[in-house]
């Protein structure tokens, strides 16, 4: 590299102290300050206290593209520039610190709350003010230069680095679940997490560190002729497969078991996600069809089980029998609600036929609307109760099990209509239907002329994404009991959505993935709770601009993604070449082209 | 019957977009087993034409019969059905999907299988799938070993340019036509492919008994393959004819050179 980029230091700069002050005013360092993840050192707070100068400067040290070409920084430039985006975003910090302080800490206090004394102390690491500015520069100068270390040093050092610091912080973050595990399986947790703080001991965070960095070195190492050996083995032959399928399926069915009810509790909940997106991602995955109203099936779903299986009103002067309702077996209620669930599918998607991306949004978004405000609306309070909503769903009693009561029964009820999901989306989209879904979605008017009746296919896509999420929404009423218009609200779609974005879309194990991260990481770190939606929000900005494919991309929808690249780098490349050529044959410049080439 | 019923037959065919005349009043027709070719300058009306017949717009006036019906008013995947296939001027692909996936979406009119019989896979599926993996496969061998190989698992977009085009014109053979509409087949293609792309057109309706339908600049092509030629200018018909009769058409000198510079 050249010069300095100061310009782009100081723009980076300033753009991580505005987000280390949002992240300080909506209370998320004071709120993590005291969660311990490895020794009593190493909180939550403080890795989140480093963060944003390591995210921008990990940013700010990426590859550049110049003229069509990548050109790295070298490792010590990188985490110089680094360390000079964190010096810009610490100063930046250190001077809203101080002059918050200067200004008083209880006059701020007055609009944002999360402003205290104790919040500067923390940042400060509890050194007095003025040269607590100066701890506080110096910390985020380490948090840029550990970014520009994570991006400019060579492969061989700072991904197996990578991978044990994220092990360490994943682990650490997972400490409720994790000591109950090794305490079920009759193992001591106390060498590796410490009953004092909770967190992990720092014995327990070196292991994990040297485990994570050493699997990572020795996978390294094991080259990609061992990887393909074993890809191919499972691939090729069909006991090795079966051996696989078996194995996770055994592992499914014991999980409950040594994880307990807390967190079967939070895995049922992540498994009516898994059926929410598989559903949605047939219709905006698979089909293409942008709807941003599929609540409405989870809706569908879990009022008509209620009522098909005995549920009846809560009314202010007690319990009242529904305007229409049936006393059925869940066993059949639940086969009766995907088809009626399909049929609502048929009757969302005629009237939106004819629309196109935006517009469809749009219109699917309303629909959504309708259906959630029904929920609540007096108008239909003969039918599900209204805002007091409808008590008494069918437990779906069966050999004992009892689905409501139990969540790690319920687990288990889950998990076989999650695997019937992913079996119907994994055997359609790899047939003459979900063919044709794929080549609507690419070009639909082409489509059509090539012998696609993109009507019936649309209608299709709706019907069963719909059935799916109906299901979703059915196995929710009977694990809850009762249901109220609350759990109806926008936010159901958007969520859904989110999970198939996140993981990839029109991806199954990207489904499976991204409800794990959204609905399950939530669910096991209460603390979370309050931040759910910020964290959405951040998760999918950030998927959006570092793998726009998702977690587990889909094939082709990575395709997609790399054909755009590819392209705009050939032009990238061919515009400055020839560029170069014509100025090298034309004195005046890049004036003489040939417009027969551009037609 | 008192006359031979046409296989493609346009009576006053009109379609404007807003002021404009794409076609006004266009009269034409096909037979079994010809192969025709249009010509006529930039905005003729010839794309305006092919979108008419193949349901993609509908005309503001006249009437298209394919074997004797009407077929103005069925949406495109109908007429695809009937027999009528095409490919497009500006080379639409399926460009994410392989090359064997592009043909066997061809096939798509021709099988049946639906949600029960994919999810269960029924022996009848499978039977069908495998039917609609071969016949993609002959069409795509139809091009020789252009589209054969490894090349058919890889994505469309990483084709060439001339086998882009190529491979639009296989998915169309992959829809079991009786007429082929080619728009510019030979646009941006070399010299040589261009010659090559000519047997293709003639192959087409010897070896494959299709009748074809093809806009063509490339004069060469249009000589080499016509059994009749026929011209448009301002969305209508000015000259028809063999090769020779159309090309010394005083009037389709004109359109193609102006007025003036004749004189």
């Amino acid at each position: 590299m050249g010069a300095l980029p100061v310009r782009s230091i100081v723009r980076a700069g300033l753009a991580g102290s505005v987000v280390s002050m949002y992240v300080a005013l909506v209370g998320l360092y004071s709120k993590f300050a005291d969660l311990e993840l490895v020794g009593e050192q190493v909180t939550l707070g403080r890795v989140l206290l480093l963060a944003p100068a390591t995210v921008v400067a990990y940013a700010m040290t990426r590859p550049r593209i110049v003229a069509g070409e990548r050109r790295p920084f070298a490792f010590g430039s990188g985490v110089a520039v680094g360390a000079l985006t964190g010096l810009a975003t610490g100063v930046g910090v250190a001077v809203a610190v101080g002059v918050a302080d200067w200004f008083g800490v209880e006059r701020i206090r007055e609009v944002f709350i999360a402003v205290s004394e104790p919040l500067i102390d923390f940042m400060t690491l509890g050194t007095a003010l003025p040269a607590g500015l100066l701890v506080l520069v110096a910390l985020s100068v380490a948090g840029g230069a550990i970014g520009g270390f994570a991006r400019t040093a060579p492969d061989e050092v700072r991904k197996p680095t990578s991978v044990g610091v994220l092990a360490v912080i994943v682990l650490g973050l997972l400490q409720r679940i994790v000591p109950i595990v090794l305490v079920q399986l009759g193992y001591t947790a106390d060498w590796l997490y410490s009953p004092v703080t909770e967190g992990l001991t720092w014995l327990g965070g070196a292991l994990i560190f040297a485990v994570g960095a050493g699997a990572n070195v020795l996978w390294r190492r094991a080259g990609s002729s061992a990887r393909e050996r074993v890809q191919s083995r499972v691939a090729e032959q069909p006991a090795a497969k079966l051996g696989l399928v078996l194995a996770i399926l055994a592992a499914l069915l014991v999980l409950p078991l040594l994880l307990g009810e807390v967190i079967s509790e939070v895995l049922g909940t992540v498994m009516i996600y898994v059926l929410l997106g598989l559903g949605l991602n047939i219709v905006v995955g698979y089909a293409g069809l942008l709807d941003l109203g599929y609540v409405a099936f989870y809706a569908f779903g879990a009022y008509t089980l209620g009522l098909l299986t005995g549920g009846f009103l809560n009314t202010t002067t007690g319990a009242a029998e529904p305007a229409l309702s049936a006393d059925i077996s869940f066993y059949v209620a639940i086969w009766i609600v995907a088809i009626m669930a399909a049929g609502v599918g048929l009757l969302i998607g005629a009237p939106v036929l004819r629309l196109r991306g935006d517009y469809l949004a749009i219109v699917t978004l309303g629909l959504g609307e309708i259906v959630s405000v029904m929920t609540a609306s007096k108008w239909a309070q003969p039918l599900i109760g209204g805002p007091q909503g409808l008590r008494g769903v069918t437990k779906a009693e069966i050999f004992g099990f009892n689905f409501q009561d139990n969540p790690q029964h319920f687990y288990y009820l889950a998990l076989a209509f999650v695997l019937l999901a992913l079996f119907v989306s994994w055997r359609l989209s790899a047939s003459r239907v979900g063919r044709a879904w794929n080549a609507m979605r690419e070009d639909e008017q082409v489509a059509d002329a090539m012998g696609i009746s993109t009507i019936r296919y649309k209608l299709l896509a709706f019907a069963i994404g719909g059935a799916i999420g109906s299901v979703g929404g059915a196995l929710f009423a009977v694990g809850i009991g009762s249901l109220t218009p609350a759990s109806f609200e926008i936010l159901v779609s958007i969520t859904a959505l989110a999970v198939v974005i996140l993981g990839g879309l029109g991806s199954l194990p990207g489904v499976v993935v991204g409800a794990l991260v959204l609905i399950g990481m939530p669910g096991l770190l209460r603390e979370f709770e309050e931040y759910r939606l910020l964290i959405y929000g951040g998760a999918l900005v950030a998927i959006m601009i570092l793998r726009p494919q998702g977690l587990v991309p889909n094939i082709r929808r990575s395709r997609e993604l790399e054909e755009e690249e590819a392209s705009q780098d050939a032009w990238a490349k061919s515009a400055a070449g020839e560029a170069e050529a014509v100025a090298a044959v034309v004195p005046g410049g890049p004036l003489g082209g040939e417009p027969e080439d551009l037609e | 019957m008192s006359e031979p019923v046409h296989m493609l037959e346009l009576s006053g065919v009109a379609k404007h977009f807003g002021g404009l005349y794409a076609l006004s009043g266009l009269d034409m027709y096909v037979d079994e087993g010809e192969i025709v070719s249009v010509i006529g300058p930039n905005g003729a009306g010839k794309s305006t034409m092919f979108n008419v017949v193949t349901g993609l717009y509908g005309p503001d006036d006249g009437d298209v019969r394919f074997r004797g019906d009407s077929i103005v008013g069925l949406a495109p995947n109908r007429i695809t059905r009937l027999g009528i296939s095409r490919t497009f001027q500006t080379v639409h692909l399926f460009p994410n999907m392989t090359i064997l996936e592009n043909a066997m979406v061809g096939q798509h009119c021709r099988s049946r299988s639906g949600v029960f019989g994919s999810v269960l896979r029924l022996p009848s599926t499978r039977r069908e799938e495998e039917r609609i993996r071969s016949k993609a496969k002959e069409s795509l061998a139809f091009f020789g070993s252009r589209l054969a190989g490894y090349r058919q698992d890889q994505p469309a977009f990483a084709l060439s340019y001339a086998n882009r085009r190529r491979l639009e014109m296989a998915r169309a053979l992959a829809t079991d036509p009786v007429l082929v509409m080619l728009d510019e087949p030979t646009a941006g293609m070399n010299p040589r492919e261009t010659l090559e792309l000519r047997d293709h057109i003639v192959r087409m309706r010897n070896e494959l008994g299709l009748t074809v339908l093809v806009i063509e600049h490339d004069m060469r092509v249009v000589k080499g393959v016509s059994d009749r030629v026929m011209a448009l200018d301002y969305g209508r018909k000015i000259a028809e004819g063999t090769y020779e009769e159309v090309a010394n058409d005083p009037q389709v000198i004109e359109a193609y050179l102006g007025t003036k510079a004749a004189g």
